[in-house]
């Protein structure tokens, strides 16, 4: 039951009106029902898996406050559920443990479906009350609804305790929000179906058989897959935040037009903000206090093994840990560029800096990306080497055009076309669409325009998977 | 005290012109953010004699609050 699934629909037209119908303090206790639902529908093990864990760390939490050794086993045991529900894969033969890179589309993982956010909620949650930044919840339907909320249980935004405890029955329903809310699920269904989806075919042609294109095919499939993951995430993330909103919840955002960036830090300002927030917080930060008297080490340390985690959550294999070592070379390459960098930005006029700044920093997330995205680190050397051997294809329509637009014929061009025009106009108005689409004015259109696109580009494919469903 | 830790914020930034005030925060300089942010408070730290608890070093948002935080810990 994927955001996109018509069953999801149903669910949630049901779950909205009910619980806006309900009296407020009736409302946590039947969102809680719903996101059980929600997560037994996908199996009963992840349902089992977030019971126990929940109940695991409330009552851990009621002690913490100040106990390094019970701290210590919480996160233990939370990192233990993360690699857990990452690697372990139950649905063919009991448990396999797979240390291979995770593939897309895989539909044998049960995932304990993306619990591994779920557990970064859980950690959040025994830091802030052992380190006394918050007090700890006493009531057990709060702890779960901010831990289980369906919303963002598969996939984020990662919520901090203080960001999330203090909604709980309190926000109040207006028909404006809920008009608000289904704006933005649509939004985010537009950007997943008529975008994303695609793309995704294009993308896959080139990346499963890399040495059968030329270097131009190649690079802009790279591209495009890069615009994939953002539309496929950030239209997630829409869709997720246009629920809670329906629901009476603020979630927070997760992108702030990341492909515009100038650097690669700030990229990761701008991209999957929540998670690199919780890294930040809990993992960057620690470290790097320890360290800070060894200066500028300590940050590039700090930047080493937040990346390496990073990696590891994301998957463990050899493709992940090359996207990791990526970023790493990067951000220390920026660490220590910063001081030459601010100065050549004050000195060369302001536009034409950002522009091929922004030009170079997206070709280096494009370049990280390779490794995101093959099947394996053989295909993705492949991949590079085509970049530069042969870039230029001899054949225009069958060794370019053809695989990208998954076909030959003139409505396959076309379509591709089509694809293209779509995801630059909202990739160069990105700001202005969502501006006009807050306006009152424009409110109503703006929806009608969405579900006119979706029902005349849109890939219904009966719930096609997010991408960001595997970690 | 915000002349001396001026004088801080201007070594670690290596900007001679750099003026902060009470409300100065990472937005205002260029070369704060989180890349910076523990060397800038580790040489705080060593030019007033004193430690920050990773708390309070999560805390500040702004100079001022470092400031007062710093008359509170030089006091004791």
């Amino acid at each position: 039951m994927t955001f996109t699934s018509p069953l999801f629909l149903v669910f949630l037209i049901f779950a909205v009106s009910i619980n806006y119908a309900l009296p407020q303090r009736f409302r946590h206790l039947f969102l809680i029902l719903c996101s059980f639902v929600f997560i037994g529908f996908y199996n009963i093990e992840s349902l089992l898996a977030v019971l126990v864990f929940s109940l695991f760390n409330f009552f851990l939490a009621q002690s913490v406050k100040g106990n390094r050794f019970l701290f210590l086993v919480g996160l233990f045991v939370n990192a233990g559920a993360i690699l857990l529900f990452n690697y372990f894969n139950t649905a063919t033969n009991g448990f396999v443990f797979t240390f291979s890179s995770i593939h897309f589309n895989l539909d044998c993982f049960i995932i304990a479906l993306g619990l591994s956010f779920y557990s970064l909620q859980n950690i959040a949650f025994l830091t802030e009350v052992y380190y006394e930044r918050i007090k700890t919840e006493n009531s057990l339907y709060n702890f779960i609804l901010y831990t289980s909320f369906f919303p963002k249980v598969i996939s984020g935004p990662v919520m901090l305790p203080a960001e999330f405890f203090p909604q709980i029955n309190r926000n109040s329903i207006t028909k404006t929000e809920l008009t608000i809310g289904f704006q933005r699920f649509l939004t985010g269904l537009f950007k997943k179906m008529v975008i994303a989806d695609r793309l995704a075919p294009a993308v896959s042609s080139v990346y499963d058989y890399p040495t059968s294109y030329s270097g131009m095919t190649v690079l802009a499939a790279t591209y495009l897959f890069t615009i994939q993951l953002y539309f496929d995430f950030s239209g997630y993330t829409d869709m997720a935040l246009g629920i809670a909103k329906m629901l009476g919840y603020d979630l927070k955002e997760n992108f702030d037009t990341p492909l515009r960036s100038t650097s690669v830090s700030e990229f990761w300002r701008r991209w999957h903000i929540s998670l690199i927030s919780w890294f930040t917080q809990y993992i960057y930060y620690p470290v790097v206090y320890k360290l800070r008297s060894f200066k500028k080490t300590a940050a590039l340390v700090g930047i080493l093994f937040t990346f390496f985690v990073s990696g590891i959550w994301h998957g463990i294999g050899l493709t992940f840990t090359l996207w990791a070592l990526c970023h790493a070379v990067y951000l220390s390459f920026e660490l220590f560029t910063k001081g030459i960098r601010v100065k050549l930005s004050e000195r060369l006029s302001g536009i034409g800096y950002k522009l091929i700044s922004a030009f170079i920093v997206f070709n280096a997330i494009c370049f990280s990306n390779i490794f995101f995205r093959a099947a394996s680190a053989e295909k993705a050397f492949a991949l590079i080497r085509s970049v530069f051997t042969s870039f230029v294809p001899q054949q225009w329509l069958s060794g370019f055009i053809a695989p990208l637009a998954i076909g030959g014929h003139q409505a396959d061009e076309f379509n591709l076309y089509i694809s293209v025009f779509l995801f630059s106009v909202f990739l160069l108005f990105e700001n202005r669409l969502n501006k006009m689409a807050k306006s009152a004015h424009y409110r109503i259109p703006y929806i009608v325009i969405l579900l006119m696109l979706i029902m005349l580009f849109g890939v219904f494919a009966n719930g096609a998977r997010f991408i960001y469903m595997q970690f | 005290m915000l002349e001396q830790l001026q004088q801080v914020f201007r070594e670690v930034f290596k900007d001679d012109a750099l003026i902060i005030t009470e409300s100065t925060s990472a937005k205002d300089i260029k070369m704060w953010d989180s890349l910076t942010h523990l060397e800038l408070i580790a040489a705080v730290e060593t030019a007033f004699s004193i430690k920050f608890t990773f708390n309070e070093v999560m805390m500040f948002s702004n100079v001022g609050e470092m400031m007062a935080l710093l008359e509170k810990k030089t006091k004791s």
